[in-house]
């Protein structure tokens, strides 16, 4: 019951709705979110294939780095998406239409 | 027992505040159901004896990832939009009109037999091993393996983390009018 | 290895009778001593909690030269069950623009996060719940929980006291996180492991065996630790998130009865909680004076008591502090935390570093005294 196909199922379940955040919403917060759902949906596989099929601790590794990476993500992100607040007063995805300016 | 508990109770957890991330109209609900789910994924983590990693992702997601986001949603209003009338079921918003729906769910379907196929190959090949509930420790191994083996990617995490910090500094930073 | 309550009771014969009464069943003997345990630490934890207000009224009516509660129970004891009592059966108010659901959260959030440090921290050598390996790290991440509490605490009120409050809370809580985490990590280059169980082996014997003794930079991170510890639960001089006299009471200004009281009781909780972290990590945690190899209940009970005492005694301190210093300003606050105290902690940790190279590990008392472990 708790082989690796069961985690893989969790991770495939995940990833899918993380798609469908990323897609559906308008608001890059909810972006964001998404985002955050399918690098967990990544790091999850990681974890689960170094715990049944390699049996070393590389996988753990390369899900640290994922973390690392959805920090930084998210801190830039964030980031851009206040300042995109201050000039254009909202943070609707479809006015992102500007690259200066 | 005790660990199936919890690799129940941990999926449960993570794939149901997934969903309702997906469904929930509030975004700083959506934060909260997104918080919840990482935490069940810790739950995972720790059933798979990745204690480093489990511990790692609380710490990062609770403590900072989330916070940030309760921060970003409250300063910028915290509205969600939902542009077209086309919803699918009444849940998700729509992402298109009846045509995206069908090369959608064919798309979809392709999707699913080709991952249940790959799954399926996975449990008839890779037979579940025997799921003991004692775990090596963790901690000590990462700890070399990250400044031996992966002393590059390790460094070069540590230069991304500071660019990110300087970045974000910057780019949030008030400017003049002008 | 990740030792457990259960695995040091099984050591002993009368586990093994239990296991006959419970048919055998191991993991129904093993939830039913944690949860008898969880349970006596929390019935524990709510009455320190409890009497953590009393102490404080009557600390701060000593200080102030006046007498405090005096009326319920001898010496006032127990105005903190009045006081309960009146929590309980105040009337439950929500403001009608609040978020409910976040607003019912909040309170429990900030419970829940506090008492799952309850798990590992080390009442003596045997009886911790489960000494991790990861021990201290879990209890950092899982302390977080607080701040988002008190971040939502804020934001569901809808008022403009609890924003302000709860925007303050979440910025000086993951502000702090940072020299208190990294002050922690300087002991745990020392101990060579973030359990529990390896950091407190280190330190047994007399005083001088102590990680606040082991070096200089040891020394200072103490002191670090302990400024970033009272900014992380919000205590004077760095109350700042429910400073009364600019905020009303910041982040619960909204918060009637036993909501109230939630956030209060986790408070209380949590001070108790990182003044045990102090204890175990700098002042040697429950450990005996004299070095014995007898281990027996009622040894773990002395340690328990040890352990108790000194985190007592530090809560002690906590409270002082608070009737004695003023509150800082936001600007102070901050400028504390990111000019002074995390450079002092990055300082720390490469001293750390430094000297367990060059002296091989051994602390002051060791090189003079000619010892070594």
């Amino acid at each position: 019951m708790m082989g690796l196909a069961s985690y893989l199922i969790i991770s495939l379940v995940l990833f899918v709705v993380g798609l469908v955040v990323m897609l559906s919403r308008k608001n890059i917060v909810a972006i964001l979110l998404g985002i955050e759902l399918i690098l967990n949906a990544a790091a999850l596989n990681f974890v689960a294939y170094s715990r049944f099929v390699t049996n070393n601790l590389d996988g753990h590794i390369f899900s640290l780095f994922i973390i690392v990476v959805a920090a930084a993500e998210a801190a830039v992100g964030l980031a851009i998406v206040i300042r995109f607040f201050q000039i254009k007063e909202t943070i609707h995805i479809d006015e992102a239409t500007q690259l200066r300016n | 027992m005790f660990a199936q508990f919890l690799f129940i109770a941990s999926a449960l957890l993570t794939v149901g505040g997934a969903i309702a991330v997906a469904v929930t109209k509030n975004i700083m609900h959506s934060c909260i159901f997104l918080l919840t789910s990482l935490i069940g994924m810790a739950g995972l983590y720790a059933t798979l004896g990745a204690d480093f990693v489990a511990v790692t992702q609380i710490m990062v997601y609770v403590g900072g990832i989330v916070i940030l986001m309760l921060f970003a949603v409250m300063l910028t209003g915290g509205k969600d939009f939902v542009s077209r009338a086309q919803n699918l079921l009444g849940l998700a918003p729509a992402m298109g009109n009846k045509w995206t729906y069908a090369v959608g769910t064919l798309v979809g379907i392709v999707f699913l037999a080709t991952n249940v196929k790959l799954i399926m190959n996975i449990v008839s090949v890779n037979a579940p091993k025997t799921f003991g509930t004692e775990f090596p420790s963790t901690v000590s191994q990462i700890g070399h393996l990250l400044v031996k083996e992966h002393v590059l990617a390790f460094e070069l995490s540590s230069v991304l983390l500071l660019g990110a910090l300087v970045g974000a500094a910057i780019i949030a930073r008030p400017r003049k009018q002008g | 290895m990740n030792q457990t309550l259960v695995s040091y009771l099984s050591q002993y014969e009368f586990y093994d009778v239990l296991l006959g009464f419970f048919g055998n069943n191991q993991t129904l003997l093993a939830v039913t001593i944690y949860f008898l345990f969880a349970a006596a630490i929390v019935g524990l934890m709510a009455t320190v909690g409890g009497l953590g207000t009393y102490a404080e009224r009557k600390i701060s009516a000593d200080i102030q030269q006046r007498i405090g509660p005096n009326r319920v129970g001898p010496y006032g004891i127990l105005q903190f069950l009045a006081d309960g009592v009146k929590m309980l059966t105040k009337e439950d108010v929500m403001p009608f623009t609040a978020d409910k659901f976040l607003f019912y959260l909040a309170p429990m959030l900030a419970l829940v996060g506090v008492f799952a440090t309850l798990a590992v921290l080390p009442w003596s050598s045997g009886f911790i719940m489960a000494d991790l390996n990861v021990g201290i790290f879990y209890l950092i991440a899982i302390s977080s929980l607080v701040g988002v509490s008190v971040f939502l605490g804020g934001y569901a009120s809808n008022s403009k006291w609890s924003m302000l409050g709860g925007l303050r809370g979440a910025s000086q809580i993951i502000s702090y996180e940072i020299p208190v985490t990294i002050s922690i990590l300087s002991i745990t280059l020392l101990a060579g492991g973030m359990g529990f169980g390896t950091i407190l082996s280190h330190q047994t014997g007399t005083p001088i065996n102590w990680f606040i003794f082991h070096n200089p930079f040891a020394f200072i991170a103490f002191f670090v630790y302990g400024i970033g510890a009272l900014a992380e639960t919000n205590r004077a001089p760095f109350d700042l998130p429910e400073a009364e006299s600019e905020l009303v009471s910041g982040y619960h200004t909204e918060y009637t009865g036993m909501r109230f009281g939630m956030f209060a009781l986790a408070e209380y909780i949590e001070v108790f909680v990182v003044c045990g972290v102090a204890v175990a990590l700098f002042l040697g945690g429950g450990n005996l004076p004299f070095n014995i190899e007898l281990d027996i209940i009622p040894l773990q009970l002395a340690q328990m008591v040890i352990f108790i005492t000194k985190a007592l005694l530090l809560y002690y301190v906590v409270i002082w502090i608070r009737w004695t210093f003023p509150r800082l300003r936001v600007d102070q606050l901050m400028t504390i935390c990111w000019k002074y105290l995390t450079p002092i902690a990055l300082f720390n940790l490469v001293g750390c570093a430094i000297w367990t190279v060059v002296f091989n590990g051994k602390s002051i008392a060791d090189l003079v005294f000619g010892g070594g472990h």
